[in-house]
């Protein structure tokens, strides 16, 4: 996998999320697309070993932004990252966009809100009318829903907005004709759930990666009949596919 | 597409039973996706795709990788779409340099069956047996158990591939052993080491992450030692790999003995190019072919 060191344009905290953002040369980055991130190459970094992935937080003029709340040492590196960070070229499969008409309800549990900005920004672009909802565990992790003006938030301990879980926070998911979500699988199902089968219905879903690339099988998600890889086929999934 | 500056002034090429390869890396089996190949063009003097089992595998519900300090541990469980939608998508892997096909099977039966089969395909320019799957017949002791339950599936699979190069996949454990095993049974080459047998934790949730096989930088010593006792004890070139990460690592693998080197888990984190583009720095100052640097230890 080659990775690429860009130089951190900036930095910034959202309660317990931290934003950083570089200049990315290449493509446009469509929503829900993601990049395998870390604070430095080999040899500097035997360990952690391995890069992590992050959905991409916002593309504008030329500049990439990632999210994420420290979980481990990967993340924690990244988060001290002092001048550059290494990241692949945009990789994975995002949303589909404008390929239903309708209004289209975008749902995101903690981390999982990453995807949303860059998506709210693209249906907007596009005149799409949509609504956001955001869950949250507590206020700390909530900060960044300042981030989403008008969306309607929840968190579990009550701290804002409503009480309970992004769910709680949505009106009836199956009078929108078009739903995104991403968070925990636990959370995606109950969208899936919640959303029924009608329409479209798009999850991009969380998991450990080992490679970006198609190459270490490490990242997969059950559908019908075995496993595809959410680097490759995803992260970005129609609901319909999901075996859960 | 990457283009590559020419690596001029360096002769990267070796021969591996009758075959001359380009260069002397050769990716280890399932850790380049063919998503992955435009990136690797002009890398490896062979291609070696994920291992093939007679009919599809889904492989194992996720966890199916832990990190490690210096390394994962993987256990993907052999998924693959069985050999006949394999030798389908063959040609994908088409780069222009020879495809060795790696097979795996849970019976002796299996493993002659995926020999005749891959043999006849003149895309197929050799086959890796992947010894380290469960025997169902033996127990579930792997093909790699012992000399014995090597020599008998090499044997088996030599008496169907008589012209096609045939390589032997084997663990570090019992290696010197089963690589004797193995070369009396016929097989070309060998090919030292496939990942080490390991376990991850979740502490927090006091359950078991991953069960499975460790590889990376962490285990490159474990692997140059059995590469450098199966060199010095057998006739047949030997394909070395083991957490090969850098240009050096490669060299000492050749030092070692192996005639190719297998990159895998580093292709995750590296680009594979910066690897051959540091191994050709090194013989540029040692003034050396690659060729010439198998077994050249002082």
């Amino acid at each position: 996998m080659k990775f690429y060191t860009v130089e951190i344009e900036e930095r910034r905290e959202f309660g317990a999320y931290t934003l950083l953002s570089y200049r990315w040369p290449g493509e446009n980055i469509e929503p829900g697309r993601f990049v395998m991130a870390r604070a430095a190459g080999y040899p500097i970094t035997l360990d952690p070993f391995l890069a992590r992935p992050f959905s991409f937080y916002d593309f504008v003029d030329g500049v990439a932004s990632l999210l994420f709340e420290v979980r481990g040492r990967g993340t924690e590196l990244l988060d001290r990252a002092l001048g550059t960070i290494e990241v692949t070229a945009p990789l994975g499969k995002g949303f589909e966009i404008g390929v239903s008409g309708g209004r289209a309800a975008l749902l995101g549990g903690g981390i999982g809100v990453v995807p949303l900005k860059i998506l709210g920004r693209e249906l907007a672009a596009r005149g799409i009318a949509h609504d956001v909802f955001l869950g949250f565990l507590d206020g700390k992790t909530a900060a960044v829903a300042d981030d989403f003006p008008g969306a309607a938030v929840a968190t579990m301990d009550g701290s804002t907005g409503v009480h309970g879980t992004v769910l709680d926070a949505a009106p009836d998911l199956r009078e929108y004709p078009v739903v995104y979500a991403c968070g925990p699988n636990a959370m995606l199902a109950a969208v899936k759930g919640a959303a029924g089968p009608d329409g479209l219905r798009q999850l991009s879903v969380e998991e450990r990666m080992g490679c970006g690339n198609g190459s270490c099988n490490g990242c997969v998600v059950p559908v019908d009949g075995g496993y595809v890889r959410s680097c490759i086929e995803g992260p970005v999934f129609r609901a319909e596919v999901l075996a859960w | 597409m990457v283009v590559r500056e020419p690596l001029t002034g360096v002769d990267l090429s070796v021969e591996l039973c009758g075959m001359t390869l380009r260069t002397p890396l050769v990716p280890a089996s399932g850790t380049l996706a063919k998503e992955a190949l435009g990136e690797v063009e002009g890398v490896y003097g062979a291609i070696l795709p994920k291992t093939t089992t007679p009919s599809a595998r889904p492989g194992n519900p996720p966890p199916r990788i832990a990190e490690t300090p210096a390394g994962m541990v993987n256990s993907i469980g052999l998924q693959n779409p069985g050999v006949e939608r394999f030798m389908q998508d063959l040609d994908a892997f088409d780069l222009g340099v020879p495809i060795f096909v790696s097979v795996a099977g849970e019976t002796v039966r299996d493993f002659v069956a995926l020999c005749e089969r891959v043999s006849q395909d003149e895309r197929v320019a050799a086959i890796e047996l992947n010894l380290s799957c469960p025997n169902v017949e033996h127990g579930g002791l792997t093909f790699c158990a012992g000399p014995a339950a090597v020599e008998e599936v090499v044997a088996a699979c030599r008496a169907v591939v008589p012209a096609k190069p045939l390589f032997a996949k084997l663990t570090h454990e019992g290696v010197v052993g089963n690589a004797r095993a193995a070369e009396s049974a016929g097989a070309d080459a060998l090919t030292v080491m496939n990942t080490i047998p390991a376990l991850t934790i979740d502490a927090k949730k006091r359950s078991v992450l991953v069960r499975g096989g460790l590889s990376g930088p962490a285990v490159k010593p474990v692997a140059l030692k059995a590469v450098h006792e199966v060199a010095s004890t057998v006739g047949v070139p030997v394909l070395g790999g083991g957490g090969v990460t850098s240009g050096v690592d490669v060299a000492e693998f050749m030092l070692a003995g192996a005639t190719v080197v297998q990159v895998g888990t580093a292709s995750f984190v590296r680009d594979p190019g910066e690897i051959l583009a540091e191994f050709s720095d090194y013989l540029r100052e040692a003034g050396m072919g690659a060729a010439e640097l198998t077994g050249a230890l002082r």
